[in-house]
Formats: structure tokens, C-alpha cells, sequence
């Protein structure tokens, strides 16, 4: 019996890492590229580099703004995930403390909008933003982004109800006003459900291709993914360049999911609500 | 005064609730019923004959018809890949968090930079990857993108590919949560491994099926980056999405009044899609 199950498990153990490496070859494809010249790409696109090669690095970083869209996309992600959790802590907070009707038929028509596809109001919200001078605009998109303060209120929402109502009672017997127990006993305690949603929004925001595409155009205002859309047709033909500008903008992105790897697959659990 | 400061909290949600939802919602309504371009202030009331256009324009129809093939395709094909593979991962292997983590990995990129590789990986010419491994075996070159169904199939199979692993994870997570005795008690009465699995593993993943399955679904009614950067929507509208189309007709040609017709009906679809299937799932919960 003993004996059978590490055959088993043995056997789950290569078809396993075999099918991982099926699935992962097309990383190992990318990186292993960014290290060749272009004819080696073309006759052996799997082989290792014949020696170590940077040139496609340095090249990549003197043709592309890489640094600038780097803080493009660093400054608009990190204002708009912290927008939309002060917005939706603050919904929250505010809908668990007054449960009248009108807040209850303002929590259902919040569901609704959670469910409108961007897509249904993309036109007017691009000849809103026209009318405003904010297209083309980082901070424009900013203002896009908040729409997802509403996932962020339901998952908080949910986590809030949780947290026992005798503190924010005892904090206001003790005098603390209602900002000051939002601020000082409301948000400390809602940590771990900030750090979960502050993640998958950063994720979204950071890979987010469509709303740059729809309202981004000058050079300057680029991000990460819209840099490497570009750069398609400038690269057309240099494949390892192409592929070495993806390894520099994917570089950050790995980093943080293994510094939060804890908190996407607890997100996955608490939070598998986003769409 | 309490009162008034706790309602103050809702004041930014309210206001992104009617800058970003209500009021551009009306707008689209508005505008799908008349001529307007954007550009003009005089719009003329037309009554349905966007929605009329909206249907009868083929790119519109071809556009609908991938976008319908790509979700139920997706859906399918993820959910029956997915739920083995966690079924798998939650056994005790040696490699196994390494394998957890290369399946979850292309979740982690932007998609639309992962369609752009693939792009490049399934190019039509004898030097894309594919296609000069192919070649090594005498076969191809295969034009991958440049054929209808090819183009169509390749997008599916990189979606699979790119999806699997996160529903994977979410699958795992809920089967971490059952509690071990459900197993022994089964083994100790003589419960098959396959009897194990349609008993007692399979009802208990029922919420997670719903879940996985409302993100697939919703997110395949939506899907705009990854055909658009794998296939640019082509070879002719093979695998446009209804996206790509709102998007080029009301920004691209200034045709505000189809293209707000396309949104709505859109959007209408995509609330009974979600309905449909909260419902569905929820029958079939209470079944198993």
C-alpha cells in the first residue's frame, strides 16, 4: 500500500512539472531571447545563448522612455488604488453606521452600477472628460479608475461587518468623533482587507491596457503595457528587442506578486468577485 | 449633527455613483436614439434605427457571434481543465508549490502584453516560434493568425492558457476548505476515489463553480485586450469583439449614436448573461 502511493505520487510528480514546463515555455521563451542576437533567435528560438549578450538591454533603454512610463504608470497606479480605498472605506463605514432604507436602496443601486460593462459608458465618459480638459491626461485616468472604489466598498463592506460594533461604541462613549473613529479605530482594523483589495486593484490598474488605449496619445503620458503596444510596430522585425522590453516592463510586476503572493491567494478566496 | 457627518462618508461614492455610472447611462440611452456625431449640436431623434443598424451590420453580427463563442468557449474549457488541476494540486507531490506556481503565473502580467508575445510566438511567417519548430518536423508553416478558425482557436488557447491556472487556485482554495474526515469516513466505507469526487468533492466546489464561472462569463462578454492585441480583430472581423466595435464606431468614426446602441444592448446583455447564470447555478447548488 505504502509502496503504491509513492509510485502515485511519484508519477503525479513528472506529469506534473512536465505540463508546469509546457506552461511556463513560453516565459522561458521571452527571457531566454532577451540574451540573443536576432539570428540566433531565428535559427534556434529555444536554445540557450552561445554567450551572454546585453545589447538588446541596452538598446531597449536608450530607444524607449522606459523610466518615464515606469513613473507614469507608478504615479497612476498608486493614486488611484489609494483613492479608491479611502472612497470605499469611508462608503462603508458610513453604510454600516446608518442603516436607514434610503442607504439600503443606495447599497442595491450600487450592485447594479458594480455590474455596467466600462464599455456601455466609455463615450460619454470620453466626451466628459473632453469637456473637462482631462484627456490625454494621467490624472484623467484617475478619475476613470475611482469607478472601482465600488469593489472595493463591497469587499470592505463585507469585512467591516465582522468587526465587533462594542469598540466604535466605547471609542464614542469615550468622546471620539465620527471622523476620529474612522480614522483611528475603523481603518487600523480593517487592515488586512485593505492590503487584499489595495493588491488586486494595483494589479488591474498596473496591467490595465484599455482605458490607457482609449484615452492616453502623447509620448510623455505612456504607461508600461501602452509602451509595449506601441512598440510593436517598431520592433517589427528585432524580435529579441521586443521581447527585452516585455522581460523590463514584466520585471516589476513578478516582483510585487511575490512580495504579496500571501495576499492575492487570499484575495482569491475572500474576493472572487471581480470581474 | 452625527447624523449629517455620517452621511457625509457616502458623499464620494454617491458622486462617483452618478459622475461614472448614472449619468453617462442616461447619455448612452439618449444618444442611441438619435444621429448624434459629436461634433454637430443639432442631433435628430431617430427612434430605433440604430439599434435596426446595430443589427443588421455585419461586422456587428460577426463581432457577436465571436464574442458569444469566445465566453461559452472559455468557460467550458477553463472549468474542466480547472478543477482537475486542483483536484491534483491539493495532493502531496514533490514540486508542488513550484507547479502551483507556473500554472498561476500568466495571471500575474498584463494580458494584453501576454497577447502581444503570442502574437509574435504564433506568427503566420516560417519565423515565428511555433511555426519554425514546426518546421524542424517538416511541417507548416501554419498560418495561426491568418486563418478564420485558426485565428479563432489560437485566441481561445491562449486565453486557456492564461486563465487555467488563477481558477485553478480559486478552485484549490475551496478545497482546502473541506474538512479531511469527509474523506476518511467515505474510504472507511468503501467510497472509490472516483466516488469520492462526484460525492463528495464536486457539491462541495458548487460555490466556487458559480463564482469561476460568473467571472469567465462576464469577463468573455467584455474580453477587448486579448484578441485585440493578439489578432487585432482579424483576419477580416474573425475575432472582433462587441468592445473593439463600440469602441471603433464611437471613437474612431464618430458614429456616437450606433455605437451607444451597441452599449446599451450590451449592457443588457451582459446583466441577463449574469442573471441567467446566478440562477442556473444556484438550482443545480440546491440539486447536488
Amino acid at each position: 500500500m505504502e509502496h503504491r502511493r509513492r509510485i502515485l505520487s511519484t508519477l503525479t510528480s513528472i506529469v506534473m512539472l512536465a505540463l508546469a514546463a509546457a506552461v511556463g515555455l513560453p516565459f522561458y521563451y521571452i527571457v531566454v531571447n532577451t540574451l540573443k542576437t536576432q539570428q540566433e533567435t531565428g535559427n534556434a528560438p529555444l536554445a540557450l545563448p552561445s554567450h551572454l549578450f546585453f545589447d538588446n538591454y541596452l538598446a531597449v533603454f536608450q530607444t524607449i522612455p522606459v523610466a518615464q512610463n515606469f513613473l507614469n504608470t507608478l504615479y497612476l497606479t498608486v493614486v488611484s488604488v489609494a483613492l479608491m480605498l479611502i472612497v470605499g472605506s469611508m462608503a462603508a463605514y458610513g453604510m454600516i453606521m446608518r442603516k436607514t432604507w434610503l442607504n439600503r436602496m443606495f447599497g442595491a443601486a450600487l450592485l447594479l452600477a458594480f455590474m455596467v460593462p466600462f464599455q456601455s459608458t466609455l463615450i460619454p465618459l470620453y466626451q466628459m472628460l473632453a469637456r473637462v480638459h482631462l484627456v490625454d491626461s494621467l490624472n484623467g485616468l484617475v478619475v476613470m479608475y475611482s469607478a472601482g472604489s465600488i469593489f472595493c466598498y463591497f469587499l470592505i463592506l463585507g469585512y467591516m461587518k465582522t468587526v465587533p460594533y462594542e469598540i466604535i461604541e466605547a471609542a464614542r462613549i469615550d468622546g471620539a468623533g465620527t471622523f476620529g473613529i474612522y480614522w483611528r479605530i475603523v481603518l487600523p482594523l480593517i487592515q488586512p482587507i485593505l492590503v487584499t483589495v489595495g493588491v488586486f486593484q494595483t494589479m488591474w490598474v498596473w496591467n490595465d491596457f484599455i482605458t490607457p488605449t482609449v484615452f492616453l496619445s502623447s509620448a510623455s503620458n505612456k504607461t508600461l503595457v501602452l509602451q509595449v503596444y506601441s512598440a510593436v510596430g517598431q520592433f517589427a522585425v528585432n524580435w529579441p528587442a521586443f521581447m527585452t522590453l516585455t522581460v523590463i516592463v514584466l520585471f516589476p510586476v513578478v516582483v510585487f506578486f511575490i512580495a504579496m503572493q500571501k495576499h492575492i491567494v487570499n484575495g482569491l478566496v475572500s474576493g472572487g468577485v471581480k470581474g | 449633527m452625527a447624523v449629517a457627518a455620517n452621511q457625509l462618508f457616502l458623499l464620494p461614492i454617491a458622486l462617483v455613483f452618478l459622475l461614472l455610472f448614472v449619468v453617462p447611462l442616461i447619455q448612452s440611452f439618449w444618444y442611441s436614439l438619435t444621429d448624434f456625431n459629436g461634433y454637430s449640436r443639432v442631433m435628430h431623434f431617430v427612434g430605433l434605427r440604430n439599434y435596426v443598424r446595430a443589427f443588421t451590420d455585419s461586422s456587428m453580427v460577426a463581432a457577436l457571434g465571436f464574442t458569444f463563442l469566445y465566453a461559452i468557449a472559455t468557460t467550458i474549457v477553463v472549468t474542466l481543465l480547472a478543477i482537475p488541476l486542483a483536484v491534483v494540486l491539493n495532493e502531496k507531490f514533490f514540486g508542488r508549490n513550484f507547479v502551483r506556481a507556473v500554472f498561476f503565473f500568466p495571471a500575474i502580467p498584463s494580458i494584453a502584453v501576454l497577447g502581444l508575445v503570442w502574437s509574435f510566438i504564433l506568427s503566420p511567417l516560417g519565423s515565428g516560434a511555433v511555426n519554425s519548430l514546426l518546421g524542424l518536423i517538416g511541417v507548416g508553416p501554419v498560418p495561426w493568425l491568418a486563418d478564420t478558425m485558426l485565428a479563432r482557436l489560437s485566441t481561445v488557447i491562449v486565453s486557456v492558457w492564461g486563465q487555467t491556472g488563477w481558477h485553478a487556485i480559486l478552485y484549490l482554495a475551496y478545497l482546502q476548505s473541506i474538512p479531511r474526515d469527509f474523506y476518511e469516513a467515505a474510504t472507511i466505507d468503501g467510497a472509490t476515489p472516483r466516488q469520492r469526487f462526484f460525492a463528495i468533492t464536486l457539491p462541495l466546489l458548487a460555490p466556487a463553480v458559480t463564482v469561476s464561472q460568473m467571472l469567465l462569463l462576464t469577463g468573455g462578454l467584455k474580453v477587448f485586450d486579448l484578441p485585440y492585441t493578439l489578432t487585432k480583430g482579424g483576419p477580416g472581423y474573425a475575432t472582433t469583439t462587441i468592445s473593439q466595435v463600440i469602441i471603433r464606431r464611437g471613437l474612431g468614426e464618430a458614429k456616437f449614436g450606433e455605437a451607444s446602441a451597441l452599449a446599451v444592448v450590451f449592457m443588457l446583455m451582459v446583466l441577463v448573461v449574469i442573471v441567467l447564470q446566478l440562477t442556473i447555478s444556484r438550482r443545480l447548488e440546491r440539486r447536488l
